[in-house]
């Protein structure tokens, strides 16, 4: 091998290693904040498991499934997400029953089994935003919780507290009456 | 029994056109499903409540509850006919890939496809592919082309580029732990993009894919796509390599007249009894033959060149003596 094309070969393997570590991806990564359906696996498993059928977009009675054109991403392309603020899970659970692939698995139609496995993300209270904490009692986001005293809890004037068992619906994000939205479902990948 | 195989090309396109238009009032179908889950049909738009009203009446005398409805969802890359799973061999190979596992559950829905491939080669993608409808309407086009004096490219490339992009794919797949073929498979993006197009407002990415591969068929080479690129085309020509089911020229009536060749879209070679692992039983061959000198029969080979058709001037000029009564089968 000729010194030149050594150095050439040195210097484009560490440009793609430098491409592809972690702080740069992270850095380009875009800023969408969107949820999975529900009971999905974690990002890189659900990515390698699904095969972009959208059936689950087909089956969600609420329309509530969208897909990612190339917005997210090459390896995002195609695939199923959901904006809360837009249209909210009803945590119907028919998405996984369609999924072949089990990228979305098969969850039971009942309380127990969708509070345990499904956690689509943690629903979150910014106190700056929310009514109830600015003195004016309002308490929409526990009123539209499908699991409330269960992921959801209420103080005085309505103020919001959001518990551990809460499961990412986003029932509570898609219902908040303030502009922007007081109550933000964090998605699990974003921690 | 040979009256019967010319009129399977129809049946064929009875079949095409049946798994297109299902594509299309498919999305309709979810459409009206949403609406009456959500219990507010004097909320919708007009043209909601058409939709909803349109589909409603086509549908209410086989169906009570919308709900059922559901029996038939999905497309041809994964879909779910009266309960029966079915996936394309080609989004299991390529999740096996991308996942690095074995999730059975989804394997076996490829199962009765694998076999049909099998026993019939690449029928799937001379039946059932929604592409194929598109790519065929296409090709007829890109005769008017020619006819009206455009220049419409006929070039031939190598067979093999099909392989190589199916091993490229898969190879991309582990590397980006995620099925890459979805994108770039015509049948998958045609599933996909009529759904987004009707159900979601608008097409996505895949239909600039499409399209491309449409200018690809008009300007390089007729069928391109599917004859050369497509990675789907590639498994299903290696799966039926050893087809039982095959067609088959019979040397005795065959006159050598080549309509055969004119008309096979893959470009293949029946006069020279080339069909090989491309040919996907369309049987626009049997259909044009006008001695009926084309027919299935069952061998896992082809045979090899029988030599000029027995009815053709080269036949006859070689062999004077022989009785020419059969040419009054013309």
């Amino acid at each position: 091998m000729k010194r030149r094309n050594f150095l050439q070969y040195l210097a484009s393997s560490g440009l793609l290693a430098f491409v592809n570590s972690e702080g740069v991806q992270a850095a380009f990564a875009p800023s969408i904040r969107y949820l999975r359906p529900p009971g999905s696996h974690d990002e890189k498993k659900f990515l390698s498991k699904c095969i972009r059928c959208g059936k689950c977009g087909e089956t969600c009675p609420n329309r509530t499934i969208k897909f990612f054109s190339t917005e997210n991403g090459i390896s995002s392309l195609d695939t199923p997400y959901i904006i809360p603020r837009e249209q909210a899970c009803i945590l119907c659970m028919k998405c996984g029953e369609v999924c072949p692939t089990g990228a979305i698995p098969k969850i039971e139609y009942k309380a127990e089994p969708i509070m345990e496995k499904v956690k689509m993300g943690m629903a979150r209270v910014d106190t700056n935003l929310c009514l109830s904490y600015q003195g004016k009692t309002c308490g929409v986001c526990y009123r539209a919780c499908p699991l409330q005293d269960v992921a959801i809890k209420v103080g005085r004037l309505e103020q919001p507290h959001v518990l551990e068992k809460c499961v990412g619906c986003g029932l509570c994000e898609r219902s908040c009456i303030q502009i922007p939205q007081a109550i933000r479902v964090i998605p699990k990948y974003q921690g | 029994m040979k009256s019967f195989l010319r009129h399977l090309n129809k049946l064929r396109w009875l079949s095409l056109s049946i798994v297109f238009s299902m594509l299309i009032i498919l999305p309709f179908i979810h459409l009206y499903q949403t609406y009456e889950a959500a219990h507010a049909y004097d909320l919708l738009t007009p043209t909601e409540k058409t939709i909803s009203d349109t589909v409603e009446a086509l549908t209410s005398p086989f169906v009570k509850d919308p709900d059922e409805l559901s029996a038939v969802k999905g497309n041809t890359w994964s879909g779910t006919l009266f309960g029966l799973k079915l996936s394309d061999p080609l989004a299991v190979l390529g999740q096996i890939f991308a996942s690095m596992s074995f999730y059975w559950a989804f394997i076996v829905t490829a199962l009765i496809p694998v076999v049909i491939t099998l026993l019939f080669g690449r029928v799937y993608c001379g039946w059932i592919c929604p592409a194929t409808f598109i790519y065929e309407l296409n090709d007829n086009l890109a005769a008017w082309l020619r006819k009206a004096g455009l220049p419409v490219s006929r070039r031939k490339l190598d067979r093999r580029i099909k392989y190589i992009v199916l091993v490229v794919g898969l190879l991309l797949s582990v590397y980006f732990g995620a099925v890459m073929f979805g994108s770039v498979y015509p049948p998958a993006i045609i599933g996909r993009e009529i759904y987004y197009a009707i159900a979601l407002g608008g097409f996505g990415a895949g239909a600039v894919f499409f399209l491309l591969t449409l200018f690809f068929d008009l300007m390089v080479t007729r069928r391109g796509f599917c004859r050369y690129v497509c990675p789907g085309g590639a498994l299903y020509s290696l799966l039926g390599r050893y087809r039982l089911f095959r067609i088959k020229r019979d040397v005795a009536t065959c006159n050598d007249c080549a309509k055969c060749n004119v008309v096979c879209q893959f470009g293949l070679d029946p006069l020279q009894d080339d069909f090989g692992m491309e040919c996907n039983n369309c049987s626009a061959c049997i259909a044009v033959c006008p001695t009926d000198a084309l027919s299935f029969t069952v061998s896992t080979h082809d045979v090899a060149f029988q030599g000029p058709g027995h009815l053709g001037h080269k036949y006859r000029k070689a062999h004077p003596d022989v009785n020419t009564s059969e040419t009054s089968v013309q």
